[in-house]
């Protein structure tokens, strides 16, 4: 599935890049040593909302839950529909949560609860976005 | 030759909402050609039923727009052909499921709605 | 006058508020729709303003005031979540000069300010305070309310509209490009359709407690049933379909699991209701229904979507602050009309407000019992979105007829109307509203 592209501007731009570089960082604040994602402007829990990082993750994660799209918004992922879209929660922080169309999985074939590490796809443009596959027993 | 018609309401039947140019004397005029007939509808199967049955037309499917695969498994034809006025619920469906697709338009042009042919 | 957004002071989002300090010191009387259409056809007289206009002044109507008395109005000023006027697209320069403009050419066209309505409802001539209660109706009500009880407003208007453009939600704009700018792209590039988060919501909650989508049919069943007899609603307007269990479960899914039917349906509409002081509204045309509690959530979810933990845990908060501020327990409900548009969490609702009884992992039990209008345990007498279209509307207007003794063919009839429970729309952040035929 190809997504579409990315136009990174300057308050994504340290996410996109460590994307090009094959790692994946997510936002932490420095104050309460806490990662948040979706990225926001502010910490949600501090009361001076920060000061906020981009951090490494170590890319490892399970599948929490997933759904089958059979009618997607995006023109560009309507030809690949049905598709799966499963939420990853990070090993690092459970709690944290990441979207993946889990390629090589079967559609609604989905093993909740299966380790997945983090991948690299291009999108349209290039960018490179970050995915997740099964790890292999 | 074997002819299978399915048919979207909403959009492409005068019944529908919005209203489409294929009026139900067109649907008869196939249907009186031994065509197979039916349709595909985001409607309800009971309201598809309800529209057809109110118009007194017999037909010999009434499915949901994803359905179109069923509808090619059950029926024997030489022509499987779908009408229907959007592009992702009606004609990527349809030639995902093997049909030939036509617009509403297109359709009311086409030779299998005109009575000589 | 420049109308203010509604300060957060104006909702009770905590626990161990206590009882509301204007309990049954606030009524509503007055209920007016306008006509529902599935789109707008691009004429004047029935775009997003004109239909909220004829809400309006039939809410008006309905309470017998004299138009001058009304020195409030609360507005929800976005009028779409999913259709939006493209850019470029020409204006309807016709449309603009039927009416008095605003600065802004989309106004009362794809959105509503207070200014505008005031400028074209010229009968309006008292109106002294203007407040907008941003998101649904479900808000609007909270802040009305509220602003009755402390006396900013003595005689308000509230109001929440829906236009509809052609085209399918959500289809146009960025989701039909080839690039999304950074930030949005985080978590958009990956295609969820809107009720996504809900149907994961739903498929953790059939994992663990053992339950199948199957088991949603009588509740659509019955949420139909019920808005084939609202007349205000789209489908006993427009088309009027059952959904019986082979049609809902024949339906195409969106996402998996949920299905169409799991969607409810965008179209054109406009409900208004009048508030007043309960003492003022002792001498109006219809019998006054009393707030007996507002309360609300402002919950986030920790990440992307809710999990059926935190789902949990804010839907049992919800319910606690509902009973607390209207000094009442879930034995005193007679009915429930909370918000169903997706279909799949308003068991969550449900759950939480522990209706009848029932607690977490019971709903779908529960909906394969008798829960129509005529039993002892009517859900959703509204029939909600599944039974009437979009418009986080119909749950309000069910609980003040319904009180009022004039919900028609819908009435309850199983139990005596007399404590009923609206809000939404999601379990985490929605806003909630406990209505009443006695102030006590």
């Amino acid at each position: 599935m190809t997504k579409q592209g990315v136009e990174p501007d300057d308050f994504s731009q340290p996410f996109w890049d460590a994307a090009n570089e094959k790692r994946l960082v997510i936002q932490n604040c420095v104050g309460c040593d806490r990662l948040q994602h979706p990225p926001t402007n502010t910490c949600r829990d501090c009361d001076d909302g920060g000061p906020l990082e981009w951090k490494q993750v170590s890319g490892r994660g399970t599948i929490y839950n997933y759904g089958v799209v059979h009618d997607c918004p995006v023109r560009l992922l309507q030809q690949d529909q049905p598709f799966n879209l499963a939420i990853i929660m990070l090993d690092d922080d459970p709690g944290i949560q990441m979207y993946s169309h889990l390629p090589g999985v079967a559609v609604d074939e989905v093993p909740v609860g299966a380790a997945v590490e983090v991948i690299f796809e291009p999108s349209a443009n290039g960018q490179l976005v970050p995915e997740w596959r099964v790890i292999a027993d | 030759m074997t002819v299978l018609i399915s048919f979207d309401i909403d959009g492409t039947l005068e019944v529908g909402d919005p209203p489409g140019p294929l009026t139900m004397d067109m649907v008869r005029l196939v249907r009186d050609k031994d065509f197979l007939i039916g349709s595909c509808s985001d409607r309800t199967l009971s309201a598809q039923r309800a529209i057809w049955a109110d118009h007194d037309i017999e037909v010999d499917f009434v499915v949901g727009k994803h359905m179109l695969p069923d509808v090619k498994a059950q029926f024997e034809a030489d022509v499987y052909l779908h009408i229907g006025d959007r592009e992702d619920l009606d004609r990527q469906y349809a030639l995902k499921a093997g049909f030939d697709f036509l617009w509403p338009d297109e359709a009311v042009a086409h030779p299998h709605f005109q009575a000589d042919s | 006058m420049t109308t203010p957004t509604a300060p957060d002071a104006m909702y009770r989002n905590d626990e161990g508020l206590g009882i509301w300090e204007h309990r049954g010191k606030v009524a509503a009387v007055g209920v007016g729709h306008a006509p529902t259409s599935r789109r707008w056809d691009g004429r004047p007289e029935t775009c997003v303003g004109a239909i909220t206009i004829d809400a309006l002044r039939k809410a008006i109507d309905d309470a017998g005031v004299p138009p001058d008395q009304i020195d409030g109005l609360v507005v929800v000023p976005v009028t779409t979540t999913g259709a939006f006027w493209e850019a470029g697209k020409p204006l309807p320069m016709d449309v603009i000069q039927s009416f008095q403009q605003t600065d802004d050419p989309l106004d009362g066209i794809a959105k509503l300010s207070a200014e505008w309505l005031l400028a074209n409802m010229p009968e309006l001539t008292n109106v002294k305070f203007t407040m907008y209660g941003p998101g649904c109706m479900s808000n609007a009500l909270n802040v009305t309310a509220q602003a009755v009880g402390d006396g900013l407003t003595h005689t308000c208007l509230v109001v929440k509209s829906w236009h509809n453009f052609e085209g399918r939600y959500y289809q146009g704009g960025a989701n039909a490009g080839d690039a999304l700018p950074g930030t949005p792209a985080i978590t958009q590039l990956w295609g969820g359709p809107a009720s996504y988060s809900t149907a994961l919501q739903f498929a953790e909650y059939c994992r663990k407690y053992g339950k199948t989508h199957d088991m949603m049919a009588p509740f659509m069943e019955n949420s139909r049933r019920n808005g084939l007899r609202f007349p205000e609603g789209y489908w006993a307007q427009h088309r009027p379909e059952e959904l019986g269990p082979e049609d809902y479960l024949a339906s195409r899914w969106i996402a998996k699991p949920a299905n169409l039917f799991d969607n409810d349906i965008p179209i054109m509409m406009s409900g208004a209701y009048l508030f007043s002081t309960a003492e003022r509204a002792q001498d109006m045309k219809q019998p006054p229904v009393y707030i007996l509690n507002h309360a609300s959530s402002n919950t986030r979810p920790r990440s992307l979507v809710p999990t059926l933990d935190e789902v949990e845990a804010d839907t049992a908060r919800t319910g606690r602050k509902i009973y607390e501020g209207a000094g009442i327990t879930a034995d005193d409900l007679s009915f429930e009309n909370m918000y169903d548009g997706f279909s799949l969490f308003h068991q969550f609702h449900l759950e939480g407000l522990g209706y009848r009884g029932i607690g977490f992992g019971d709903a779908l039990d529960f909906y394969q019992t008798d829960i129509s209008i005529e039993g002892p345990n009517p859900v959703s007498p509204s029939g909600g979105n599944v039974g009437s279209g979009r418009s986080r509307v119909w749950m309000h207007t069910d609980c003040i007829q319904q009180l009022q003794g004039r919900a028609g063919a819908r009435q309850v009839t199983g139990v005596k109307p007399e404590v009923g429970v609206s809000g939404g729309p999601m379990p985490l952040g929605g806003n909630y509203t406990v209505w009443s035929a006695s102030p006590d």
